[in-house]
């Protein structure tokens, strides 16, 4: 036995006409009060709309402020009362009602999820009778409450934040993506003058390369040209001497003739001793198209110039055969 | 819905810097990331601790009502949520018990409601008499 005074709602309880009816509206009221969206007042004139069927015959501001106050106490004594006083019916129609006035907005919120739940456990409804009720009141199924407390729901209920946050991340990153380039632009910029500086240096030395080189081709032509001009030189004189020698040869019986120049003459055209006329033709022909400086033409300075002697003597063998052929 | 609070073995009203540390020292990756994104932001905080509030309010009222076994209580909230029955006797009860209690008092006044009054009438004319015998034996002897 306790000495505290009566509780606000023991003594309404006390002066209510219907117990089972007072404690119903302070439940309904705890529903009304988790329903955020709305006003005092709209609150006390919706209650009051739903109730006005019920005869507890006394005011209803004491049960909005202790319902407001979320008094446990009054909370449990209200259950207990209903769970004690409440028949099949009375409980089915204060579900309705409390269905009703949790989804007047359209949304159930969360903690109207497990109170409406808890009302339906006190009251012996099973989930199949409260979805059912719920599809009729509503026309929705009645779903699993969400957890509040994972990041996925706040990833469905607050995207924005999580768009904010990208932005974010990805102004960061330009940033740091214009930093890089910036950096990398420069580094281009010091590797082209570098690169610039290396051309000219290596223009400046190809070019002293090429004027040596020139000047040593110069040379080379030069000399070879001296070479020929020698060679020919000496060819003539051979020539005249040789021409003497037949005009003497013709002169002298023909037995007499050094064989060794012919033979010679023989081996630059690819022959053999005992060669006719014909033969030595067909030889010089095929030989001056391999050996002619026009076939070289295309290639070095060198080459022509290799081409043209290696041509030279070749005729010059010819030369040679014809007339002692002829 | 998972109790976050008892998960990091924290309290309800732990100030900010107390959940940044037990966030830090959680070895629970999932735990610790949705820690992070409820409980690190004010404004979900606040929500979170709104629906907190009422669902251990719900939570206490299960136990106390023996209806932590329902069929509407189920899963991680009935595992985070569900408190053993503490040894508050049933509010109707106390009700009831208070106001025998009072009816016993008021009973028993209207029962000897005579008695007490004529006790309290001569009370009253006993203390009245000697006052004013007082005030006279006062005045005499200053006279």
């Amino acid at each position: 036995m306790s000495i505290a005074r009566f509780s606000p709602f023991e003594l309404v309880l006390l002066q209510s006409r219907s117990q089972v009816d007072t404690a119903t509206l302070l439940l309904l009221a705890w529903v009304l009060v988790n329903r955020q969206p709305i006003t005092d007042g709209q609150r006390r004139r919706r209650l009051a709309q739903v109730t006005a069927q019920f005869r507890h015959g006394h005011e209803l501001n004491p049960v909005m402020d202790i319902a407001q106050q979320q008094d446990l106490q009054a909370i449990q004594l209200a259950s207990e009362v209903l769970r004690k006083e409440c028949t099949q019916e009375r409980s089915l129609s204060i579900m309705h009602q409390a269905i009703t006035l949790a989804t007047d907005d359209g949304t159930l919120s969360l903690a109207n999820h497990y109170i409406l739940r808890f009302l339906a456990d006190l009251l012996g409804v099973t989930p199949e009778t409260l979805s059912t009720l719920f599809k009729e009141l509503t026309g929705e199924t009645l779903k699993a409450p969400e957890d509040i407390s994972t990041e996925a729901y706040w990833q469905r209920h607050d995207p924005q934040y999580y768009e904010r946050k990208a932005q974010e991340a990805a102004e960061k990153e330009q940033a740091q993506a214009r930093a890089a380039e910036a950096e990398r632009q420069q580094q281009a910029q010091r590797e082209e003058r570098e690169q610039e500086k290396q051309r000219r240096r290596q223009e400046r030395e190809e070019q002293t390369r090429a004027k040596r080189e020139r000047a040593q081709q110069e040379k080379a032509r030069q000399r070879q040209q001296k070479q020929q001009d020698s060679q020919q030189r000496q060819r003539d004189n051979h020539r005249h001497q040789q021409q003497h020698e037949q005009r003497h040869q013709h002169d002298k019986p023909h037995t007499h003739t050094p064989p060794d120049r012919t033979s010679r003459a023989l081996a630059v055209l690819g022959l053999t001793q005992g060669a006719n006329r014909n033969d030595i033709r067909r030889a010089y022909r095929r030989m001056a198209q391999l050996h002619h400086p026009d076939r070289f033409f295309s290639e070095s300075e060198q080459q022509v110039a290799l081409a043209s002697a290696r041509f030279q003597r070749i005729k010059n063998a010819y030369d040679y055969l014809m007339q002692t052929y002829g | 819905m998972r109790d976050l609070y008892q998960r990091l073995a924290l309290s309800p009203h732990a100030t900010p810097q107390e959940l940044q540390s037990a966030i830090a020292t959680c070895q629970h990756s999932a735990l610790k990331q949705d820690a992070e994104a409820v409980l690190a932001i004010p404004e979900r905080r606040e929500a979170y601790d709104h629906v907190h509030a009422t669902v251990s309010d719900i939570g206490r009222l299960r136990s106390r009502l023996g209806l932590t076994h329902a069929a509407h209580w189920q899963g991680s909230v009935a595992n985070d949520f569900s408190l053993p029955p503490d040894h508050a006797i049933s509010r109707h009860d106390e009700l009831v018990d208070r106001v025998s209690h009072a009816v016993t008092l008021y009973n028993r006044w209207r029962r000897f409601r005579g008695t007490w009054l004529f006790v309290a009438t001569f009370g009253i004319g006993a203390c009245a008499g000697l006052a004013a015998g007082f005030a006279l034996c006062m005045r005499l002897w200053a006279a």
